[in-house]
């Protein structure tokens, strides 16, 4: 039988009394989904997922996302295969990559508040993260309820951005932190995307931010004006009251609401193992009508 | 009236009574200016009606004006006020407000990102005065935030990892972050990073502080994006609203600030409103770090 216990006062929740490396009930699926609609987060403790289990247990929820163009990494070098995201620190022999590897600072725009795949016209719905092996010390992912974020603004803001299209690319989480060295192939799989700044819960019917380190831009303002605008949201959308860190233990399962949810890693020693392995369900509606490549 | 000063915050800022900065100042008033600077390192002095001439002649009591020669997108033609200011309205040459795809409205844009002045400076600036001529009936505030009580909250594992870090910074860096990248060559070079310790000890009360600002672009012998990401800890850090004084401007105030142990930042504010702030700035003496070759 399916519990939820809430874990801050405003979302994410814990989840008891479910084995998900087995088949589940539809009475389980219902309960889960209705978890993560309340929730937006749920963290399922001790689940001893291998990556077929961890693709199944995803499959409950939608079709898996499983699309290039969310990294730079080489087909030769990826560890893992197209619908699983490797969100580990390791290279295809499971080493540590190299401090300079570009890789490694590629993966670093994960240190950036974000929601995945928001970088795509249809951005993903949940987002599942098995920790196979994980650090004792930092490492931690942090998740931000962006529907508490909107309910919070003042009216003026909340009616200012109603209508707002923001510009989403990998580019621009990476051009963040100093990383722009791509390739033109590189730079065509990461052209911008447009994305409401305001969306609606397709169950809940609530509000929320859709912010993310990959929004560069906002349709018809200027671009600096634009990002200062949008760093000020983000770090009203992150305040602590609206934050819920979560510290793993090895076979957490983590599984987050990406249209009501951003998340970021905490820094960590990466000369340490950490083999976090992330499914995606993939969305299935644009949230705006994007414009053709001239 | 006595010069008397009232803390405004629980760690740092406080507010000066009983001076009038429009008149010479006595030896006595500016020492106790100096020491309020040196504990407070942010000052606020209400009802100060300065003239340019005024508000420069009380700078002088601190030191050596830092002159700007207007900023890397600035022709001195364009200048609204004389070099010894740095003009932070939202103002163009004809005092209108300026066009909202100004250049310089915004090049401007980033004070609207947490910074210390002039730390793009290999010598960096010691204070800041800024006087509110016009200012806005919502937003605009200036927010500081104390890098002494900052570095005092880092655990010590972190305190030993960054004692000895030296950050390159450039008001490239900073309208980088925002997406404004285009330069000539010529402003390129004028921008040039220049390098600064990560930690540096004020002068007078040994107390050590956080050198941050959006200038930051690098730590040298670290990849630039692990640098980047690590400075925005830092920055998020030593930003928390127990480190935070937000200044509500009125007109007339002067608020003064030690760039050595503050980092500031302006808020959002309808700018097709007039907001006339006129900045002057004490150079500072010393570099903090030697400059590469």
């Amino acid at each position: 039988m399916i519990s939820i216990r809430q874990i801050t006062p405003v979302f994410a929740g814990e989840v008891a009394g479910v084995d998900i490396t087995r088949p589940l009930s539809r009475e389980d699926v219902a309960a889960i989904e209705a978890g993560m609609d309340r929730h937006a987060v749920l963290v399922l403790h001790d689940q001893r997922l291998t990556d077929d289990a961890q693709r199944a247990f995803t499959r409950n929820f939608g079709v898996l996302e499983a699309a290039p163009g969310g990294h730079i990494a080489t087909a030769a070098e990826r560890r893992l295969p197209l619908d699983m995201q490797d969100a580990s620190n390791l290279d295809q022999d499971q080493k540590p990559l190299a401090r300079d590897d570009r890789r490694r600072m590629f993966n670093l725009g994960n240190r950036l508040w974000h929601s995945d795949s928001s970088y795509r016209a249809v951005p993903a719905k949940y987002s599942l993260l098995s920790g196979r092996i994980v650090v004792e010390r930092g490492g931690h992912t942090e998740f931000a309820d962006m529907r508490a974020a909107y309910d919070a603004l003042d009216d003026a803001t909340k009616a200012e951005i109603e209508d707002l299209v923001c510009e989403h690319s990998l580019m621009f989480s990476r051009g963040e932190l100093g990383f722009s060295e791509l390739s033109d192939q590189e730079r065509a799989m990461f052209r911008p995307v447009r994305q409401r700044l305001v969306r609606t819960h397709p169950v809940s019917g609530r509000n929320s931010l859709f912010l993310s380190a990959h929004a560069g831009g906002i349709v018809g303002w200027p671009v600096p004006e634009a990002r200062a605008f949008l760093r000020d949201l983000v770090e009203h959308a992150t305040q602590p009251r609206f934050v819920y860190s979560h510290k793993w233990r090895q076979w957490d399962l983590v599984m987050w609401d990406n249209r009501q949810i951003m998340h970021r890693v905490t820094r960590f020693d990466e000369t340490r193992v950490r083999d976090m392995r992330r499914t995606t369900v993939a969305g299935d509606a644009i949230t705006v009508v994007q414009v053709q490549a001239a | 009236m006595a010069l008397g000063i009232r803390s405004l915050h629980p760690v740092f800022a406080g507010e000066v009574t009983g001076l009038d900065t429009a008149r010479p100042l006595s030896r006595d008033q500016v020492a106790a200016i100096e020491a309020g600077m040196d504990r407070y390192a942010v000052l606020v002095l209400r009802d100060q009606r300065l003239t340019d001439q005024q508000q420069i002649a009380f700078t002088l009591n601190f030191g050596e004006l830092e002159h700007t020669r207007g900023n890397a997108i600035t022709r001195p033609a364009e200048l609204r006020l004389d070099p010894a200011f740095a003009d932070v309205s939202n103002l163009d040459k004809d005092h209108r407000p300026l066009a909202r795809d100004s250049l310089r409205r915004l090049y401007a844009l980033g004070n609207r990102l947490w910074h210390s002045d002039s730390s793009f400076r290999a010598v960096p600036a010691t204070y800041s005065l800024l006087s509110g001529r016009v200012v806005v009936d919502k937003g605009g505030d200036t927010e500081f935030a104390d890098m002494r009580a900052a570095y005092d909250a880092l655990d010590e594992a972190t305190k030993a990892e960054i004692e000895e870090l030296i950050c390159e910074h450039s008001l490239m860096f900073s309208r980088g972050q925002l997406g404004f990248s285009e330069f000539s060559p010529d402003e390129s070079e004028a921008m040039r990073p220049v390098r600064q310790r990560l930690v540096r000890t004020h002068p007078v009360t040994g107390r050590k502080s956080l050198f941050l600002a959006a200038h930051i672009g690098g730590i040298v012998g670290w990849p630039v994006p692990e640098a980047r990401a690590f400075i925005r800890d830092l920055m998020e850090h030593a930003t928390q609203p127990q480190f935070v004084y937000a200044h509500k401007w009125r007109q007339w105030d002067l608020v003064i600030w030690d760039n050595r142990q503050v980092m500031h930042r302006v808020r959002r504010f309808d700018d097709t409103k007039v907001r006339d702030m006129r900045r002057t700035t004490v150079g500072g003496t010393e570099m903090t770090v030697a400059q590469a070759a």
